[in-house]
């Protein structure tokens, strides 16, 4: 008998017919709300490069409503996108200690620990730094 | 029939190497960057001198401040556009070449931009 | 065949769709709904043999094992991969829809052409390949009534040395992980999760020289550089290979091959030619 196999292709919003093909696109598009707190920091790259007016322009600039809640999603999303890489990781690179592989759930506290430990230091960095000077 | 076929290595262990290391970044770095610079001065984390043109400059030009570019600007760019570019192809929008050089290329040209800016600023 | 015990007029009965397909009168899959009588130890295997011997003897499906272990019972349950063995019906009381699996071409109402999937399992060279020396002295040794003590020496494994690739070892060869993957599904080219994973535990696998035999297909685009880790794959497995977590930690690999190939001194040829047949 000869054989008609059916061929199916992938429909155009395949992404949206599955909860985890949703999630994993949700994931993705963590970057958008990133790259516009990337523009915010070039932004603010060239204002400190053109002297103290234009730098206080930045500084009022990002506490304009809609700055603050493109920057709010953005932080959302940075925020969700360390909470999928930090699970990602002990699958990619799990750490062997003797003949022993440490407990995922271990690597993932250490690196939300580690998320505590850059804010400290930053928030100490800025607030602290003329201190020292 | 695969067994004749010649493979060729792929270039995207740079691009990968580069999309996780930002990635790294952007998890670690930027979400106490956001809080402390979008919202700190309003939730009073940070007194208002802090965010001082004299203080800023002083710290971002510092050698180490390019650093710094490098971990919240240049390296998370070329995260995002790693994702732009498989998402692309995800969504059957786009997988040509133009579509990988376009996405690179604009990642290297905001990290050249960013390099410029930090050297012309100091 | 099992058969519920009691009658299965005082069964209840849940609606179970399925996609047929039937090449000689259907040019596409068409839903057909029938109503099953179930308990709690029917699995969505039970309710196909069951719709076959009382409804529709025609409807097609494969299946042997019915205890997880020779992987062709593999189906899509509202839209996710699953074994039609190992699924049960008590666990969708408002009804389910049972569908041929996912990215393959389907044969004939829940069977698929799964050639693909096994032409990308032999291009990535899944048996132990040994020590050039070691083969040698065995072929050597085949015609002469005295084995050279080479070829008899056993390939000794400590249980670390097992331990490291076993997980990725499990694999039933279902081919859920393939319907799974997004990325399959738009480049059939794509070695895809279970041949990379099953790429994985030889490379691990301390009694196999073969890394560099296989590392040229992986290090292809569409070897381990097609995934972008959406992960479903290891979340339908039903034997936890994790094969997305062997695809990522095979990028690693490949990056090194790619940083001491660029390093090394003889780079001219940087794709060693596959033997062609
Ligand atoms: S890796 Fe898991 S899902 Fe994929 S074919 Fe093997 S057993 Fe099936
Ligand atoms: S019948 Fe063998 S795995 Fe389901």
């Amino acid at each position: 008998m000869s054989r008609k196999p059916y061929q199916p292709s992938m429909p155009a919003d395949w992404w949206l017919k599955h909860p985890a093909y949703r999630f994993y696109m949700l994931r993705e598009a963590t970057v958008l709300p990133l790259l516009f707190f990337i523009g915010s920091l070039l932004y603010g790259l060239y204002c400190l490069s053109q002297g103290e007016a234009s730098w206080l322009v930045w500084l009022s600039w990002l506490q304009q409503p809609w700055v603050m809640a493109l920057n709010g999603l953005a932080l959302v999303a940075s925020l969700f996108h360390a909470f999928t890489f930090f699970r990602l990781f002990p699958q990619v690179m799990p750490l062997r200690v003797g003949s022993r592989t440490l407990p995922a759930g271990w690597m993932i506290a250490g690196q939300w620990f580690g998320v505590l430990l850059v804010f400290l230091a930053l928030w100490w960095l800025l607030g602290a730094y003329h201190v020292i000077n | 029939m695969s067994l004749t076929k010649r493979f060729q290595r792929s270039d995207e262990p740079i691009w990968w190497s580069l999309f996780s290391a930002g990635g790294v970044c952007v998890a670690m770095l930027i979400p106490a960057l956001i809080v402390l610079l979008v919202f700190g001065p309003s939730l009073g984390l940070l007194s208002p001198d802090t965010l001082s043109y004299q203080r800023i400059s002083t710290l971002l030009y510092h050698p180490l401040g390019l650093m710094f570019i490098g971990a919240v600007i240049i390296l998370p760019l070329f995260h995002a556009m790693h994702r732009i570019h498989h998402g692309l192809h995800d969504l059957q929008w786009a997988h040509s070449a133009l579509a990988k050089w376009l996405c690179y290329g604009s990642a290297l040209l905001l990290s050249f931009l960013a390099l410029s800016l930090w050297l012309l600023g100091r | 065949m099992k058969q519920p015990e009691t009658k299965p007029s005082d069964m209840q009965h849940l609606s179970v769709a399925i996609q047929r397909y039937r090449p000689e009168q259907d040019d596409t899959p068409v839903w057909q709904s029938y109503q099953v009588p179930y308990d709690d130890s029917t699995s969505v295997l039970d309710a196909l043999h069951w719709i076959k011997e009382h409804q529709d003897s025609s409807l097609t499906y494969r299946w042997s094992c019915r205890m997880a272990i020779c992987g062709s019972c593999g189906v899509m349950v509202d839209g996710t991969p699953k074994l039609g063995c190992k699924t049960f019906l008590r666990d969708y009381p408002q009804g389910l829809k049972v569908a041929a699996l996912a990215n393959f071409p389907i044969e004939k109402d829940l069977v698929v052409d799964m050639s693909r999937f096994l032409q990308h399992l032999t291009t990535i060279k899944p048996y132990l390949i040994g020590e050039p020396s070691l083969v040698q002295a065995g072929s050597a040794s085949a015609g002469s009534d005295q084995p050279s003590s080479a070829a008899l020496q056993p390939q000794l494994q400590s249980p670390e040395q097992v331990k490291r690739y076993q997980q990725f070892a499990n694999c039933i060869n279902c081919g859920l992980c393939y319907s799974a993957c997004p990325q399959f599904g738009l480049n059939p080219e794509f070695l895809g999760p279970a041949a990379i994973a099953l790429a994985h535990r030889y490379n691990l696998d301390s009694r196999d020289q073969g890394k560099a035999e296989r590392q040229p297909a992986l290090n292809s685009k569409d070897g381990v550089w097609s995934c972008t880790f959406v992960g479903f794959c290891s979340t339908v497995c039903p034997k936890g290979v994790d094969p997305a977590a062997a695809i990522n930690q095979g990028k690693i690999v490949s990056t090194m091959d790619g940083v001491i190939q660029w390093f090394s001194p003889k780079q001219l040829d940087a794709t060693p030619q596959e033997p062609t047949s």
